[in-house]
């Protein structure tokens, strides 16, 4: 006989689960007291949302699916903007909460919310477990569900009382799901009707977006666009996905994107869309995105469809299927001749230009900072201005290089996520990127990293504003700063000392040339220490993220300074 | 006005989602009927929609895990004019004696 709780232990081992990250408390007890066995590694963070995005920090580092355990009630509720995280970015994540007794569920009891119900629309599926033998069939489900298809979050909510109870266990289940009629079925002949496009095609362009990365395609894409060579550019989730040296290669699309991605994206005649939503950063104004273009859209997820417009043809798959079906009669046909769109697209004189206004010594110190990192790092990087340069600035070499909150945005995210990549990753250099908000959101996870001793590079920006709401507060609210002053931060390197983590602090001025060579040492030493350690870098109060595509602006319309 | 037909195995929340695809757009109901059946419940609704969204929800409905089968159809007399079914809103109210309201304001 086993407890609910040993089942639902042996249950995720079978799933191949060996690290979870949760926050204990009353209605999940049971399953931290049959822990201790278990052979999975749990990790106290000191919130559950530290929990929540350290799991999909792991996921993301890994591929493989992040766990997150919490208690009911406000256990619950601050798993929630993680769970919703995990949903934008197509993260794989289980979630488990304890939920009161079967016999009060409904009653407003203590430590009570209706987890299932609020957890609904943020979810793929989401179970609440009402006796202890439903445990084994919902585990199994749960996991089934959130690697398949479009990879995503599910919660498995447990009466605590299922986990108390014994019963006789087989062993883990399998799920079968049932047999779904295909809702659109791959055309095994689009590649004739591909290959037609690109026959007539004057200026082709490819988008590459994070499902290339989740399908495993990333050769396949490589190798076929090596092949096609036309300008291709990345979300901010496709970052890593092209090598940043590919000649047809341009960078990041999008509102904060190269001004040689956003022309070619707004000048099209066809666009390849790999794995991407195509959403309002990307886009720009719906109704003026790629105006002259026909979309041809690999996708595994038929929901994300002709959100913006119809597409000419829409290739429903797995991309690791249907990237190298196309390659295989692409290659067999004599492309046109595309050079001079090539020319024109990614030429000089769409070239970026150096760094400049106020922004410029925040993006030299990135600079300097992603010059001196080991070429299989991972850069995290949180919300805001310091995440819009970091992409614009890190070279990101491996797909899943650079790691971010892109579709919902969730400051605080970073702290938690680099601790769960540096799990997943103990050997790599793991560097998260905040700004002086965000970090000051779940800040509390400082303890976690001291704890574990996880070496992690913990970078500030710090220009004591909540600086990408201020930039819109300056640009299109003139200049009206309302609720974004943080000039009363605290000492970041004394709260990392009273962590017992070392801090260092550098300012603006050690950009230049005459302190340089101190800054160069400073920074090769916080890169080499084998412990965490904190780096606050204090910038202009008033710098900038451009280019910029204003919200509603067509991709052309590009901002390049104040 | 369009109808909507979905056949759906009724799991937890299924039949939540197929409505919250609706309702998280901003849509109105005026016509919502779920009958029970063995094999395949089935939810017939009325929306209000333009052909961008119906393509939209048509796909977020058929993307859920226990949604068998999505159709759109024609409006039905009964789903125009359902003033002949519907009941005043909220119900007319009764009397709270006895105890269940003492429990209630326990």
């Amino acid at each position: 006989m086993l407890r609910g709780a040993e089942i639902v232990l042996q249950c995720l081992r079978a799933e191949g689960v060996d690290l979870a990250f949760g926050y204990p408390g009353g209605a999940i007890m049971p399953l931290y007291d049959a822990l201790r066995d278990s052979g999975i590694r749990h990790v106290l963070t000191r919130h559950e949302q530290g929990a929540v995005f350290a799991a999909e920090g792991h996921a993301r580092a890994t591929g493989r699916v992040g766990v997150a355990i919490a208690t009911s009630g406000p256990g619950a509720t601050n798993l929630v903007t993680g769970i919703a995280d995990a949903k934008m970015d197509s993260v794989p994540l289980v979630c488990i909460t304890g939920q009161v007794r079967s016999s009060l569920i409904g009653s407003d009891a203590f430590q009570e919310t209706d987890v299932f119900g609020m957890t609904l629309s943020l979810t793929k599926w989401n179970r609440l477990v009402r006796s202890i033998e439903e445990i084994p069939l919902a585990i199994a489900e749960a996991f089934h569900w959130a690697r398949s298809g479009r990879p995503g979050p599910v919660v498995v909510d447990i009466a605590t009382d299922a986990l108390k109870a014994k019963m006789e266990f087989a062993g883990p289940v399998k799920f079968q799901p049932h047999p779904k009629p295909a809702d659109v079925h791959g055309d095994s002949t689009f590649s004739e009707t591909l290959i037609a496009l690109l026959e007539t095609a004057k200026r082709p362009v490819a988008l590459v977006g994070a499902g290339a990365k989740l399908s495993g395609a990333i050769a396949d894409l490589r190798q076929l666009l090596d092949h096609l060579q036309i300008p291709t550019f990345a979300t901010v989730h496709g970052l890593g996905a092209v090598p940043v040296d590919a000649p047809y290669y341009l960078g990041m699309v999008g509102m904060h994107g190269t001004r040689a991605a956003n022309l070619a994206l707004d000048e099209t005649d066809l666009l390849l869309v790999f794995g991407a939503r195509l959403d309002d950063r990307v886009t720009g104004d719906p109704t003026r995105f790629a105006p002259h273009a026909r979309i041809v859209h690999f996708e595994i997820d038929p929901a994300q469809l002709d959100r913006v417009r119809p597409c000419e043809l829409a290739v429903i798959g797995d991309l690791a299927e249907t990237i190298p079906s196309f390659y295989d009669e692409v290659r067999r046909v004599s492309s046109p001749d595309w050079n001079s769109w090539r020319a024109i697209a990614c030429g000089p004189e769409r070239a970026e230009q150096d760094p400049r206004g106020l922004a410029a010594p925040a993006i030299r110190f990135l600079d300097e900072l992603f010059r001196r990192l080991p070429q299989d790092s991972v850069v995290v990087a949180d919300v805001g201005q310091h995440q819009m340069w970091a992409a614009q600035r890190f070279r990101a070499s491996s797909p899943r290089g650079f790691i971010t909150s892109g579709g919902l945005g969730a400051m605080g995210f970073a702290l938690p996520a680099a601790i769960g990549v540096q799990l997943a990753k103990p050997d790599t250099t793991v560097l998260c990127i905040s700004g002086d908000g965000g970090f000051q959101i779940n800040i509390q996870e400082l303890a976690t990293v001291r704890r574990l001793g996880a070496p992690i590079k913990m970078v500030i920006v710090d220009n004591k504003y909540l600086g990408m709401v201020r930039q819109w507060q300056q640009l299109f609210y003139s200049r009206n700063y309302a609720e974004t002053d943080l000039s009363d931060n605290p000492d970041f390197v004394e709260i990392a000392k009273a962590y017992r983590i070392n801090g260092r602090r550098l300012d603006e001025e050690a950009m230049s040339e005459a302190n340089f060579a101190a800054t160069s040492q400073a920074l090769d030493s916080f890169l080499r220490s084998p412990e965490p350690e904190v780096l606050t870098f204090e910038c202009h109060p008033e710098a900038n993220v451009f280019p910029m595509v204003p919200a509603g602006a067509r991709l052309s319309e590009m901002v390049f300074e104040e | 006005m369009q109808t909507f037909h979905i056949h759906y195995r009724n799991t937890q929340g299924t039949l939540m989602r197929i409505l919250n695809a609706a309702s998280r757009r901003g849509i109105d109901m005026p016509y919502v009927q779920a009958i029970p059946n063995e094999q395949a419940h089935a939810v017939t609704l009325l929306l209000d929609v333009n052909p961008k969204q119906t393509g939209q929800l048509c796909r977020d409905w058929r993307a859920i895990v226990d949604v068998m089968n999505v159709r759109a159809g024609a409006v039905a007399t009964e789903m125009a004019n359902p003033g002949a079914w519907t009941t005043p809103h909220p119900p007319a109210s009764v009397s709270a004696s006895g105890n269940a309201a003492h429990s209630a304001m326990a």
